[in-house]
């Protein structure tokens, strides 16, 4: 959780690996979101919840769209720092080409890694994919036996998993990070319930298989 | 332990209790019970008070930036519908919010057992009024006091004639007979998504929380900033804003968020849990300004929908 004194607190995801500097990759959204480009001293509570289970998998793809790519970068540099850097391939779209955050680091992975990129809407001198992340999944070089991790605005995650299923990808693999109004991060003041879990506590990462029952999934 | 106590042996109990902790009780002020620090066992009422007591463990405003020390506070009077709410909410809280957990282990309860099933209370639907899990409880019977007290607090009573357990017992089973409990067990398995109560509720809720605040197994909290606090304050998952961010509002209907109250205190607090999020106290009932009846939830037909 990332707070501004006097402000408020917001749950914000850490865009960097394990034993490096903080990193937090936000976009200005909201009431607290909107005050942290300018204060001078921001709060920070946590980490809470769970995190990409990789280290469980031989093969990881990982799926992103727009503002969720910050959890990803974190992944890759964890990935990276244990000599893991070839074992994942990486699909991120935005609306429009000016959206896609990172663009340096984008490059940089690209030289080791599998990066997959698309957008909604072409503009400018882009000349790669247009249409939607899910459409990526068909371009994947590893295995149907990867785990599929997925982040993003819900429709995306919706289709992105529909899609994941109907060309191979195991329902037990694939796991995804839900967002919701989460205040507390201890599982108790209530307002991220999606069913029985608290996204804060039990997830925002859940194992697709476990939660794909619930009725309040995708918003 | 179980003892049988005079008028005069439970004044001395308490009297005893009072050197370790603030005493409060039931009783009544302006022509409502509320609790009050008291300083005798003769003047705490047999009454439920207006508002559960729920405030003594999660304060309805806080600062949570400073978790002070917690005064060891023992609360006479409570009634057993309300007191298991404290155990209920346990299961999600204890441990987890620093607040709740202080107050908790520095509090003990007096259980005062109802005599008799009040109207429209059905806490015998939920295991009351004598609790499997106490610090104290209390059942008058005329001018002698039935007392069973958990081993916790059993030194203030040692001293005490013992009796066996069979006064609560056949107690229990009289009053059961009396209320008529409802048949609660599997209503988590019965609950349709689809049930048409959910819209018919939402056509009269007026948004108001009552049921909320007055419930003695709602926890839910909002966090905000205000000055240089960071405050906590009850919230109600009925208000149209408790899920709404940046991703959106999953629940922007009145009907989905009475349906998620429902759920959660039968169904997805059943599945994580392992028991209802109600106490069959019934004050949701009363506070509910337009008769929102959670007891209809319960027995509700829908499979006949």
């Amino acid at each position: 959780m990332l707070s501004v004194q006097g402000v408020g607190e917001g749950p914000i995801s850490v865009a960097s690996g394990a034993g490096r500097q903080l990193l937090f990759t936000i976009r200005d959204i909201g009431t607290v979101t909107s005050k942290l480009k300018t204060s001078r001293y921001v709060g920070v509570r946590g980490p809470y919840g769970t995190s990409w289970p990789w280290k469980e998998y031989d093969e990881i793809v990982a799926v992103a769209g727009g503002i969720g790519i910050p959890p990803i970068r974190s992944l890759i540099e964890e990935m990276n720092g244990a000599g893991r850097g070839k074992d994942i391939e990486v699909l991120y779209g935005a609306r429009t080409p000016s959206d896609l955050v990172y663009k340096k680091e984008l490059k940089d992975w690209s030289k080791s890694i599998e990066v997959h990129l698309t957008v909604d809407r072409g503009e400018g001198e882009w000349n790669g994919d247009v249409g939607f992340v899910p459409t990526l999944l068909k371009k994947v070089r590893l295995s149907k036996n990867a785990a599929v991790f997925v982040i993003g605005p819900p429709l995306m995650m919706l289709n992105t998993v529909k899609e994941a299923l109907s060309i191979g990808f195991k329902a037990d693999r694939i796991y995804l990070s839900l967002e919701r109004r989460m205040e507390c991060g201890i599982g108790v003041c209530g307002h991220c319930n999606v069913g029985e879990f608290y996204v804060c506590e039990d997830g925002p990462i859940f194992n697709y298989s476990r939660v794909k029952e619930q009725r309040e999934l995708f918003l | 332990m179980n003892y049988l106590l005079s008028k005069d042996e439970m004044d001395a109990a308490f009297h005893s209790i009072s050197m370790d902790f603030k005493c409060y009780g039931a009783v009544e002020r302006e022509g409502e019970v509320v609790f009050d620090r008291v300083n005798s066992f003769g003047g705490i009422s047999e009454e439920r008070s207006r508002y559960a007591p729920k405030e003594f463990l999660i304060s309805r405003n806080e600062d949570v930036l400073v978790l002070g020390t917690q005064d060891r506070k023992a609360v006479f009077g409570v009634k057993s519908c309300d007191l298991k709410g404290f155990y209920i909410m346990d299961r999600q809280i204890l441990g987890k919010d620093p607040f709740y957990t202080e107050k908790r282990r520095n509090t003990l309860f007096a259980n005062f057992v109802c005599n008799e099933p009040c109207d429209g209370g059905f806490c015998s639907s939920f295991g009351g009024p004598v609790l499997d899990e106490y610090d104290l409880q209390i059942l008058r019977e005329g001018e002698m006091y039935h007392v069973m007290v958990s081993e916790k607090y059993d030194g203030y009573f040692s001293s005490f004639q013992r009796e066996d357990s069979s006064y609560f017992t056949s107690f229990k089973e009289e009053f059961n007979r009396k209320a008529e409990p409802l048949q609660v067990e599997g209503v988590e398995d019965r609950m349709k998504w689809d049930s048409k109560l959910w819209k018919e509720y939402a056509s009269r809720c007026i948004s108001c929380g009552a049921c909320n605040f007055s419930c003695p197994t709602c926890y839910c909290f909002d966090l905000y900033d205000e000055g240089g606090e960071r405050k906590r304050e009850w919230d109600s998952c009925i208000l149209g804003g408790f899920t709404s961010s940046s991703a959106g509002n999953i629940r922007n209907g009145l009907d989905e968020r009475l349906r998620q109250r429902f759920y959660h205190k039968f169904v997805y607090f059943k599945r994580s849990k392992d028991t209802y999020l109600c106490t069959g106290c019934d004050r949701c009932v009363e506070d509910c300004p337009v008769d929102i009846d959670i007891k209809e939830v319960i027995t509700h037909d829908y499979s006949g929908e």
